[in-house]
């Protein structure tokens, strides 16, 4: 089956630094999909590109395997879509507009659409100008989700949405995926969506820097750790341990950073007598950071505020 | 019900612009249709036009007889103040079509639908060629009113020629107005063009008959084929029907296929 989004070399150039750049990125069918970076690095320019919103300067850019000019409209029927600019007929009610949206779409299962206006508490007879931005968030969602879409994809959906909301959301996203159904959401904020997504992909400055799954991201999570013996250690004992860095042993208290698994390091460790141990596990974020950040973005990740991915 | 497609649609925001349009020119015709006689008797507007002179045809008096009914709606109404207030209307409404999508940014969510650009522009254009026939068939009805109340002489189907040359050139204006807009996504240049050209084609077309070398481009003027021919008088002229309608239909060529090749703006 062809994946749900597919581009080869996508770039679209404004001739100064925003746009995108030679951007290659497949994502499979039937996962939840984080697409990363800070603003202005490129999400939306490649969102309105695979809505063919906006047309490429080179590249290609295939939904379900169809050209996202040429076959549009086949794409346009198995796709939804939220902007993050969230612009309704302001005019009309609620009701109205998923009447219009889902008579645009030819069928809409009713029953369903009103199930999700009941989960999401959007009151439907109100005119979309007198909604807060959150209300209107959930009349984006039902629009979204209504049509029952093989891709549903989110330009910085949870920007402005409360709680509850944000749940609702949550669940909508997982029970898509669970249907088989692809979910692709960009944001700016790697812990609003890491525990949501099951692979990420970040751009940054119009590049694609990586791809990840979520899992493996998890495997090779940093811990801080640091640990209180009873009696003076060697550090040699310590060094060259699978995942053990920056080692510092000081008398009695062991400092280290540790990738993937503390297993070796705790039974090395068990030899001697243990009288307390810390650890911090850091975020995905500052992993991210770790691994594709640039400098800066590093020492902003490693101090372990959970501040954007642009630090 | 009026929320199916993108033409009820947009039949639905022209409800009101229309009915007002509708209203304000219906009644205008009715109001010079039966106060005419009256007029006509206060005042000989044909010895007044004749002692303004070339001025008087500045004014659209350029081939009307002031002394009948006819004659006095073409002075009055057909030559300037209903071309203007139709041209302004379609193009107005026109202007919007795509740009007000773009500039609110629903033009996202729409075309996240399966709908083509195209189908969005001709739905459009459809209910805008529907408001400016509605308008037209209001005016009949409240000119052949007034015509009966005060007992003048109407001809029902010469008015009916004079206006559908006033919606050709309604949507002629509109269709370069859309053109534009689609094209640039700028509502703003769009009305501000449409109306200068409006202005200096009515120009042209005026003073062309006190203004010897103006008759050479006379025919750029959109304004020649709309009552070159006096419709009022000598019925519909189908060559200048043709014109207008051709002008409307190249320009609506132009507005979608600018509008399919474009960068829509975020």
């Amino acid at each position: 089956m062809a994946p749900a989004i597919e581009t080869e070399g996508l770039t679209k150039s404004y001739g100064r630094a925003r746009g995108i750049i030679e951007v290659d990125l497949v994502v499979e069918g039937g996962q939840i999909f984080g697409f990363l970076g800070p603003n202005g690095a490129g999400k939306s320019t490649t969102i309105r590109l695979l809505l063919d919103l906006i047309r490429p300067t080179s590249g290609k850019a295939r939904v379900f395997g169809l050209d996202v000019h040429r076959d549009r409209l086949a794409i346009d029927r198995r796709t939804s879509y939220v902007p993050g600019e969230l612009a309704l007929y302001s005019e009309l009610t609620g009701r109205q507009l998923l009447d219009y949206l889902g008579n645009l779409q030819g069928h809409v299962d009713a029953a369903f659409r009103d199930g999700l206006v009941d989960r999401l508490e959007l009151d439907p007879t109100k005119r979309i100008k007198s909604l807060s931005r959150g209300n209107k968030q959930k009349v984006g969602l039902v629009a979204a989700f209504m049509i029952r879409p093989e891709l549903i994809i989110l330009d910085e959906p949870t920007a402005g949405l409360d709680p509850f909301v944000q749940l609702e959301f949550e669940h909508l996203c997982e029970e898509a995926r669970n249907e088989g159904r692809t979910v692709f959401i960009s944001s700016h904020q790697l812990p609003e969506v890491e525990h949501l997504c099951d692979r990420v992909g970040i751009i940054r400055e119009g590049r694609l820097l990586a791809v990840e799954a979520i899992a493996d991201l998890k495997d090779r999570a940093l811990r801080r750790l640091e640990i209180d013996f009873g009696e003076p250690v060697s550090a040699d004992v310590f060094a060259g341990l699978p995942g053990v860095r920056d080692l510092v042993v000081n008398d009695g208290t062991l400092r280290c950073t540790v990738m993937g698994s503390l297993d070796a390091l705790i039974k090395a460790a068990a030899r001697f007598e243990v009288r307390n141990l810390h650890t911090v596990e850091t975020s995905l974020e500052e992993i991210f950071m770790a691994y594709y950040g640039s400098g800066e973005g590093i020492e902003a990740g490693v101090a372990g505020e959970a501040g954007h991915v642009a630090a | 019900m009026l929320l199916r497609n993108v033409f009820t649609k947009t039949v639905r925001d022209l409800r009101w612009p229309t009915f007002w349009v509708s209203l304000g020119c219906g009644a205008m015709t009715a109001y010079f249709a039966i106060l005419f006689p009256t007029y006509s008797k206060l005042i000989d507007l044909n010895s007044l036009l004749e002692k303004m002179g070339p001025a008087a045809k500045l004014l659209g008096a350029s081939m009307g007889d002031a002394s009948t009914l006819v004659g006095f709606l073409h002075i009055e109404l057909f030559s300037m103040i209903l071309p203007a207030a139709i041209a302004a209307f379609a193009a107005g409404v026109a202007s919007g079509f795509t740009a007000g999508e773009e500039s609110r940014g629903t033009i996202d969510i729409l075309l996240s639908y399966p709908i083509s650009r195209r189908r969005i522009v001709l739905e459009k254009w459809l209910a805008l060629s529907l408001a400016c026939v509605v308008a037209a068939v209001v005016l009949w009805v409240f000119a052949i009113i007034g015509a009966a109340i005060s007992a003048s002489v109407l001809p029902g189907d010469r008015l009916a020629a004079a206006l559908v040359m006033l919606v050709l050139l309604g949507l002629a204006f509109g269709a370069i107005a859309l053109a534009i807009s689609a094209a640039t996504g700028n509502r703003g240049a769009s009305i501000g063009l449409t109306v200068a050209l409006l202005v200096v084609m009515y120009l042209v077309d005026a003073l062309s008959a006190i203004v010897d070398g103006l008759g050479v481009i006379r025919p750029l003027s959109l304004f020649r084929y709309y009552m070159g021919d006096d419709p009022l008088r000598a019925g519909l002229n189908f060559a200048d029907a043709a014109v207008l309608a051709a002008v409307a239909a190249v320009f609506l060529v132009i507005a979608v296929v600018a509008f399919e090749r474009r960068d829509l703006a975020a």
